[in-house]
Protein backbone atom coordinates (compact mmCIF):
# COMPACT_ATOMS: atom_id res chain seq x y z
CA UNK A 1 0.00 0.00 0.00
CA UNK A 2 2.34 2.40 -0.62
CA UNK A 3 1.03 4.62 -2.89
CA UNK A 4 -1.56 5.76 -0.50
CA UNK A 5 -0.45 9.65 0.50
CA UNK A 6 -0.42 10.39 4.09
CA UNK A 7 -2.35 13.08 5.50
CA UNK A 8 -1.68 13.12 8.94
CA UNK A 9 0.76 11.09 11.79
CA UNK A 10 0.43 11.85 15.30
CA UNK A 11 1.95 9.31 18.37
CA UNK A 12 -0.46 8.97 21.10
CA UNK A 13 1.42 9.37 24.31
CA UNK A 14 0.42 7.18 26.85
CA UNK A 15 -2.20 8.36 28.80
CA UNK A 16 -3.62 10.09 25.97
CA UNK A 17 -6.16 10.13 23.30
CA UNK A 18 -6.75 11.93 19.88
CA UNK A 19 -10.41 13.05 18.18
CA UNK A 20 -9.31 13.29 14.52
CA UNK A 21 -11.82 14.31 11.95
CA UNK A 22 -11.34 10.73 9.46
CA UNK A 23 -13.59 11.61 6.36
CA UNK A 24 -15.17 9.08 4.33
CA UNK A 25 -12.11 7.45 1.63
CA UNK A 26 -9.68 8.24 4.26
CA UNK A 27 -7.51 5.10 6.60
CA UNK A 28 -6.60 5.52 9.93
CA UNK A 29 -4.07 3.20 10.91
CA UNK A 30 -3.29 2.51 14.88
CA UNK A 31 0.27 1.09 14.94
CA UNK A 32 2.08 -0.61 17.72
CA UNK A 33 5.20 1.73 18.57
CA UNK A 34 6.79 -0.90 21.15
CA UNK A 35 3.96 -3.98 21.16
CA UNK A 36 2.22 -4.88 23.38
CA UNK A 37 -0.41 -1.74 24.07
CA UNK A 38 -4.26 -2.04 23.42
CA UNK A 39 -6.13 0.94 22.22
CA UNK A 40 -9.69 1.89 22.98
CA UNK A 41 -11.66 3.48 20.37
CA UNK A 42 -15.16 5.78 19.71
CA UNK A 43 -16.60 6.69 16.89
CA UNK A 44 -19.23 9.48 15.68
CA UNK A 45 -20.72 10.74 13.04
CA UNK A 46 -18.78 13.92 12.31
CA UNK A 47 -22.44 15.80 10.92
CA UNK A 48 -24.35 14.15 13.72
CA UNK A 49 -23.13 13.35 16.91
CA UNK A 50 -26.00 10.77 18.14
CA UNK A 51 -24.71 8.78 15.68
CA UNK A 52 -21.95 6.03 17.20
CA UNK A 53 -19.85 3.20 16.74
CA UNK A 54 -22.39 0.50 18.78
CA UNK A 55 -20.36 -2.43 20.29
CA UNK A 56 -23.10 -4.82 21.12
CA UNK A 57 -24.35 -4.58 17.03
CA UNK A 58 -20.98 -4.83 16.05
CA UNK A 59 -20.52 -7.96 18.02
CA UNK A 60 -24.12 -9.45 16.90
CA UNK A 61 -22.89 -9.34 13.17
CA UNK A 62 -19.10 -10.26 13.68
CA UNK A 63 -18.46 -11.64 17.15
CA UNK A 64 -16.31 -10.91 19.96
CA UNK A 65 -13.13 -10.59 18.06
CA UNK A 66 -14.00 -8.65 15.05
CA UNK A 67 -11.02 -8.41 12.57
CA UNK A 68 -9.94 -7.19 8.54
CA UNK A 69 -13.52 -8.00 6.59
CA UNK A 70 -15.44 -6.65 9.34
CA UNK A 71 -17.30 -3.30 9.88
CA UNK A 72 -17.99 -1.15 12.49
CA UNK A 73 -21.78 -0.55 13.27
CA UNK A 74 -23.67 2.25 14.39
CA UNK A 75 -26.19 2.12 17.22
CA UNK A 76 -29.96 1.10 16.40
CA UNK A 77 -32.16 2.90 14.15
CA UNK A 78 -29.19 4.21 12.19
CA UNK A 79 -27.33 0.36 11.59
CA UNK A 80 -25.07 1.65 9.02
CA UNK A 81 -21.62 0.41 8.52
CA UNK A 82 -19.36 3.18 9.75
CA UNK A 83 -15.72 2.20 9.16
CA UNK A 84 -14.45 -0.87 7.61
CA UNK A 85 -11.45 -3.09 8.71
CA UNK A 86 -9.36 -3.00 5.88
CA UNK A 87 -6.29 -4.48 7.65
CA UNK A 88 -5.10 -6.07 10.62
CA UNK A 89 -1.82 -7.58 11.42
CA UNK A 90 -2.75 -9.17 14.50
CA UNK A 91 -6.59 -10.39 14.37
CA UNK A 92 -7.44 -10.43 18.11
CA UNK A 93 -9.88 -7.35 19.04
CA UNK A 94 -12.41 -7.11 21.27
CA UNK A 95 -15.83 -5.82 21.72
CA UNK A 96 -17.13 -7.93 25.03
CA UNK A 97 -15.13 -5.26 27.53
CA UNK A 98 -16.25 -1.68 28.35
CA UNK A 99 -13.66 1.02 28.94
CA UNK A 100 -12.01 1.01 31.93
CA UNK A 101 -12.81 3.76 33.90
CA UNK A 102 -11.92 5.75 37.36
CA UNK A 103 -14.03 3.68 39.72
CA UNK A 104 -12.46 0.63 38.52
CA UNK A 105 -8.87 1.59 39.62
CA UNK A 106 -10.26 3.64 42.89
CA UNK A 107 -13.07 0.36 43.72
CA UNK A 108 -10.32 -2.20 42.84
CA UNK A 109 -6.90 -0.30 43.71
CA UNK A 110 -7.15 2.00 45.98
CA UNK A 111 -6.53 4.85 43.14
CA UNK A 112 -7.76 8.20 43.72
CA UNK A 113 -6.79 9.29 40.41
CA UNK A 114 -5.62 6.53 37.87
CA UNK A 115 -4.99 6.80 33.89
CA UNK A 116 -8.27 5.34 32.32
CA UNK A 117 -9.87 4.99 29.10
CA UNK A 118 -13.15 6.85 29.99
CA UNK A 119 -11.71 9.92 30.96
CA UNK A 120 -9.24 9.79 28.38
CA UNK A 121 -11.93 9.64 25.63
CA UNK A 122 -13.43 12.22 27.75
CA UNK A 123 -11.36 14.42 27.26
CA UNK A 124 -10.33 13.78 24.07
CA UNK A 125 -14.00 14.23 23.11
CA UNK A 126 -13.99 17.55 24.88
CA UNK A 127 -11.90 19.09 21.55
CA UNK A 128 -15.36 18.51 20.14
CA UNK A 129 -17.73 20.04 22.57
CA UNK A 130 -18.75 16.42 23.78
CA UNK A 131 -19.32 15.79 27.48
CA UNK A 132 -17.73 12.67 29.69
CA UNK A 133 -21.66 11.29 29.06
CA UNK A 134 -20.98 10.99 25.60
CA UNK A 135 -18.10 9.03 25.25
CA UNK A 136 -19.59 5.52 24.56
CA UNK A 137 -18.90 1.48 24.39
CA UNK A 138 -15.12 1.34 23.26
CA UNK A 139 -13.86 -0.92 19.88
CA UNK A 140 -10.46 -2.23 21.93
CA UNK A 141 -7.91 -2.96 19.79
CA UNK A 142 -5.35 -5.31 20.05
CA UNK A 143 -6.84 -6.37 23.46
CA UNK A 144 -7.01 -10.12 23.48
CA UNK A 145 -10.12 -11.48 26.06
CA UNK A 146 -12.28 -14.64 25.90
CA UNK A 147 -15.46 -16.04 27.64
CA UNK A 148 -14.55 -18.71 30.13
CA UNK A 149 -16.98 -21.69 30.32
CA UNK A 150 -18.75 -20.05 33.55
CA UNK A 151 -19.82 -17.32 31.02
CA UNK A 152 -17.07 -15.01 32.15
CA UNK A 153 -15.43 -12.15 30.41
CA UNK A 154 -11.77 -12.47 30.58
CA UNK A 155 -8.55 -10.61 29.35
CA UNK A 156 -5.25 -11.64 28.97
CA UNK A 157 -1.81 -10.76 27.58
CA UNK A 158 -1.08 -9.66 23.97
CA UNK A 159 1.74 -10.78 21.73
CA UNK A 160 1.48 -7.73 19.05
CA UNK A 161 5.40 -6.26 18.59
CA UNK A 162 5.78 -2.88 16.63
CA UNK A 163 4.58 -2.08 13.50
CA UNK A 164 1.62 -4.37 13.82
CA UNK A 165 -1.48 -2.21 12.88
CA UNK A 166 -5.21 -2.36 12.10
CA UNK A 167 -6.16 -0.19 9.07
CA UNK A 168 -9.74 1.51 9.47
CA UNK A 169 -11.45 2.84 5.87
CA UNK A 170 -14.13 5.46 6.89
CA UNK A 171 -17.33 4.72 4.85
CA UNK A 172 -18.42 8.10 6.16
CA UNK A 173 -17.40 11.50 7.62
CA UNK A 174 -16.80 10.90 11.30
CA UNK A 175 -14.98 11.82 14.34
CA UNK A 176 -12.60 8.71 14.64
CA UNK A 177 -11.23 8.88 18.67
CA UNK A 178 -8.48 6.37 19.47
CA UNK A 179 -6.75 6.48 23.12
CA UNK A 180 -3.76 4.56 24.65
CA UNK A 181 -5.20 2.43 27.45
CA UNK A 182 -4.85 3.34 30.83
CA UNK A 183 -4.53 -0.43 32.30
CA UNK A 184 -1.21 -0.42 33.82
CA UNK A 185 -1.93 -2.57 36.73
CA UNK A 186 -4.07 -5.02 34.69
CA UNK A 187 -3.03 -7.36 31.60
CA UNK A 188 -4.42 -5.91 29.12
CA UNK A 189 -1.47 -4.27 27.83
CA UNK A 190 0.80 -6.83 29.54
CA UNK A 191 1.36 -4.23 32.81
CA UNK A 192 3.45 -1.38 30.78
CA UNK A 193 1.41 1.83 28.90
CA UNK A 194 3.59 2.64 25.70
CA UNK A 195 2.91 4.77 22.78
CA UNK A 196 0.75 4.18 19.77
CA UNK A 197 1.01 5.86 16.16
CA UNK A 198 -1.90 7.21 14.17
CA UNK A 199 -1.60 7.65 10.96
CA UNK A 200 -3.84 8.83 8.10
CA UNK A 201 -4.37 7.94 4.64
CA UNK A 202 -5.95 8.82 1.42
CA UNK A 203 -7.75 5.83 0.61
CA UNK A 204 -6.60 3.71 -3.25
CA UNK A 205 -8.85 2.59 -5.26
CA UNK A 206 -7.75 -0.44 -4.29
CA UNK A 207 -8.48 -0.08 -1.01
CA UNK A 208 -12.09 1.09 -1.58
CA UNK A 209 -12.89 -1.75 -4.25
CA UNK A 210 -12.01 -3.86 -1.21
CA UNK A 211 -15.11 -3.25 0.61
CA UNK A 212 -17.81 -5.56 1.10
CA UNK A 213 -21.59 -4.40 -0.04
CA UNK A 214 -23.90 -3.83 2.77
CA UNK A 215 -27.43 -3.38 2.30
CA UNK A 216 -29.15 0.36 2.48
CA UNK A 217 -32.58 -0.48 3.85
CA UNK A 218 -35.90 1.71 5.10
CA UNK A 219 -35.33 0.53 8.38
CA UNK A 220 -32.10 2.55 8.57
CA UNK A 221 -33.33 5.58 10.56
CA UNK A 222 -32.13 9.04 10.49
CA UNK A 223 -33.53 12.16 12.68
CA UNK A 224 -35.78 13.11 9.28
CA UNK A 225 -37.78 9.43 10.21
CA UNK A 226 -37.96 10.12 13.76
CA UNK A 227 -40.72 11.62 15.72
CA UNK A 228 -38.89 13.61 18.29
CA UNK A 229 -35.43 14.53 15.81
CA UNK A 230 -35.17 17.54 18.21
CA UNK A 231 -32.08 16.66 20.95
CA UNK A 232 -33.02 16.91 24.25
CA UNK A 233 -30.82 19.96 26.41
CA UNK A 234 -31.90 20.07 29.63
CA UNK A 235 -31.09 17.14 32.44
CA UNK A 236 -34.40 16.14 33.66
CA UNK A 237 -36.36 14.02 32.86
CA UNK A 238 -40.44 15.10 32.37
CA UNK A 239 -43.37 13.98 30.95
CA UNK A 240 -44.96 14.90 28.03
CA UNK A 241 -48.81 15.28 28.72
CA UNK A 242 -49.37 15.43 25.24
CA UNK A 243 -48.44 11.85 24.15
CA UNK A 244 -49.79 9.04 22.86
CA UNK A 245 -47.97 5.83 22.20
CA UNK A 246 -47.40 4.46 18.09
CA UNK A 247 -45.41 1.22 18.65
CA UNK A 248 -45.23 -0.19 15.44
CA UNK A 249 -47.95 -3.52 14.13
CA UNK A 250 -49.80 -2.72 17.85
CA UNK A 251 -51.81 -3.94 18.64
CA UNK A 252 -50.88 -7.20 17.85
CA UNK A 253 -53.79 -9.67 16.46
CA UNK A 254 -54.01 -13.61 16.90
CA UNK A 255 -55.33 -15.53 14.25
CA UNK A 256 -56.33 -18.99 14.45
CA UNK A 257 -54.36 -21.12 11.47
CA UNK A 258 -56.09 -25.31 11.72
CA UNK A 259 -53.78 -27.12 10.41
CA UNK A 260 -54.67 -31.12 9.00
CA UNK A 261 -51.73 -33.41 9.74
CA UNK A 262 -51.86 -36.93 8.30
CA UNK A 263 -51.20 -40.02 10.41
CA UNK A 264 -47.56 -40.45 8.95
CA UNK A 265 -46.85 -36.35 9.30
CA UNK A 266 -48.35 -36.43 12.94
CA UNK A 267 -45.78 -39.23 13.70
CA UNK A 268 -42.82 -37.37 12.05
CA UNK A 269 -43.99 -33.95 13.99
CA UNK A 270 -44.15 -36.16 17.78
CA UNK A 271 -40.65 -37.02 17.18
CA UNK A 272 -39.25 -33.69 16.50
CA UNK A 273 -41.55 -31.47 18.81
CA UNK A 274 -39.99 -29.78 21.63
CA UNK A 275 -42.12 -31.43 24.29
CA UNK A 276 -39.18 -30.45 26.67
CA UNK A 277 -40.55 -26.71 26.12
CA UNK A 278 -44.09 -26.82 25.11
CA UNK A 279 -45.25 -29.76 26.96
CA UNK A 280 -48.24 -30.36 25.56
CA UNK A 281 -49.18 -27.47 23.83
CA UNK A 282 -48.60 -28.91 20.08
CA UNK A 283 -49.57 -25.20 18.71
CA UNK A 284 -46.87 -23.33 20.31
CA UNK A 285 -45.06 -26.74 19.37
CA UNK A 286 -45.46 -26.80 15.99
CA UNK A 287 -45.00 -22.63 15.33
CA UNK A 288 -41.87 -23.26 16.78
CA UNK A 289 -40.87 -25.72 14.37
CA UNK A 290 -42.17 -23.47 11.21
CA UNK A 291 -40.25 -20.68 12.14
CA UNK A 292 -37.07 -22.28 13.26
CA UNK A 293 -37.32 -24.35 9.72
CA UNK A 294 -37.68 -20.79 8.07
CA UNK A 295 -34.61 -19.52 9.72
CA UNK A 296 -32.72 -22.91 8.59
CA UNK A 297 -33.98 -22.63 5.08
CA UNK A 298 -33.81 -18.19 4.30
CA UNK A 299 -31.45 -16.40 7.07
CA UNK A 300 -28.59 -15.81 4.82
CA UNK A 301 -26.75 -14.80 8.48
CA UNK A 302 -27.04 -15.86 11.73
CA UNK A 303 -28.56 -13.92 14.77
CA UNK A 304 -30.23 -11.15 12.49
CA UNK A 305 -27.08 -10.05 11.29
CA UNK A 306 -27.15 -8.53 7.92
CA UNK A 307 -25.99 -10.43 4.89
CA UNK A 308 -22.94 -8.90 3.91
CA UNK A 309 -22.46 -9.25 -0.13
CA UNK A 310 -18.52 -10.68 -0.58
CA UNK A 311 -16.56 -9.50 -3.59
CA UNK B 1 -57.53 -43.00 11.12
CA UNK B 2 -58.38 -39.12 10.44
CA UNK B 3 -56.13 -36.30 10.34
CA UNK B 4 -55.35 -34.43 13.45
CA UNK B 5 -55.72 -31.00 13.14
CA UNK B 6 -53.54 -28.64 15.35
CA UNK B 7 -54.95 -24.80 15.36
CA UNK B 8 -51.91 -22.61 15.43
CA UNK B 9 -51.65 -19.26 17.17
CA UNK B 10 -49.97 -17.09 14.77
CA UNK B 11 -50.06 -12.88 14.76
CA UNK B 12 -50.24 -10.68 12.25
CA UNK B 13 -46.23 -10.59 11.49
CA UNK B 14 -45.93 -13.95 11.50
CA UNK B 15 -48.45 -14.13 9.01
CA UNK B 16 -47.19 -11.52 6.78
CA UNK B 17 -43.41 -13.25 6.92
CA UNK B 18 -45.65 -16.99 5.74
CA UNK B 19 -47.48 -14.90 3.00
CA UNK B 20 -44.16 -13.27 1.80
CA UNK B 21 -42.94 -17.01 1.60
CA UNK B 22 -45.78 -18.38 -0.29
CA UNK B 23 -45.44 -15.81 -2.83
CA UNK B 24 -42.27 -16.56 -3.43
CA UNK B 25 -43.32 -20.23 -4.63
CA UNK B 26 -42.35 -21.65 -1.88
CA UNK B 27 -45.83 -23.83 -0.97
CA UNK B 28 -49.41 -23.22 -1.79
CA UNK B 29 -50.98 -22.06 1.01
CA UNK B 30 -49.97 -21.33 4.62
CA UNK B 31 -51.05 -24.65 5.43
CA UNK B 32 -49.06 -25.74 2.62
CA UNK B 33 -46.33 -24.07 4.35
CA UNK B 34 -46.64 -25.22 7.57
CA UNK B 35 -46.60 -28.86 6.47
CA UNK B 36 -43.75 -28.31 3.94
CA UNK B 37 -41.88 -26.75 7.13
CA UNK B 38 -42.52 -29.90 9.34
CA UNK B 39 -41.42 -32.57 6.40
CA UNK B 40 -38.11 -31.05 5.40
CA UNK B 41 -37.33 -29.75 9.67
CA UNK B 42 -38.20 -33.58 10.04
CA UNK B 43 -36.18 -34.67 7.50
CA UNK B 44 -32.93 -32.36 8.44
CA UNK B 45 -33.27 -33.81 12.16
CA UNK B 46 -33.34 -37.36 11.00
CA UNK B 47 -30.24 -36.51 9.29
CA UNK B 48 -28.69 -35.24 12.20
CA UNK B 49 -29.55 -37.96 14.93
CA UNK B 50 -28.26 -40.08 12.15
CA UNK B 51 -24.86 -38.22 12.37
CA UNK B 52 -25.27 -36.86 16.25
CA UNK B 53 -27.79 -39.44 17.72
CA UNK B 54 -27.86 -37.48 21.55
CA UNK B 55 -28.68 -34.16 19.97
CA UNK B 56 -31.91 -32.98 18.44
CA UNK B 57 -30.58 -28.81 18.11
CA UNK B 58 -29.93 -28.02 14.77
CA UNK B 59 -26.31 -27.17 13.62
CA UNK B 60 -26.38 -23.54 12.86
Amino acid sequence: MSDRRVLFEHVLEPGTGKAIELLKGQILRIEQVEGGQCADFNCFNLHDYKEFMHCGRTRTVHGFHPTKGTFMWSAPPRERAMLYILEDTVGRNDVLFPRCSAYVYEASYGFAVHTNCHDIQAEAQREYGLTPDDVHDSFNLFMCTGVDQDGHAYMTRQTTKAGDHVDLLALMDVLAIPNVCGADVMRTSNFALKPLKLTVFAATEADLAAVPKTPVLSSQRTPKDFRNPTIKTDRPLRRDPSYHPEFPNTPIRITELPVSLSEEELAAFNAVKRADIYGEDDAAALRDLLFSWWEERFLQAHAGAPSIENQ
Amino acid sequence: MADAVIKLRLNQQQLELMDRTIARGIAADRAALVRLALQEYAAARKAEIKAKPNDLEPVR
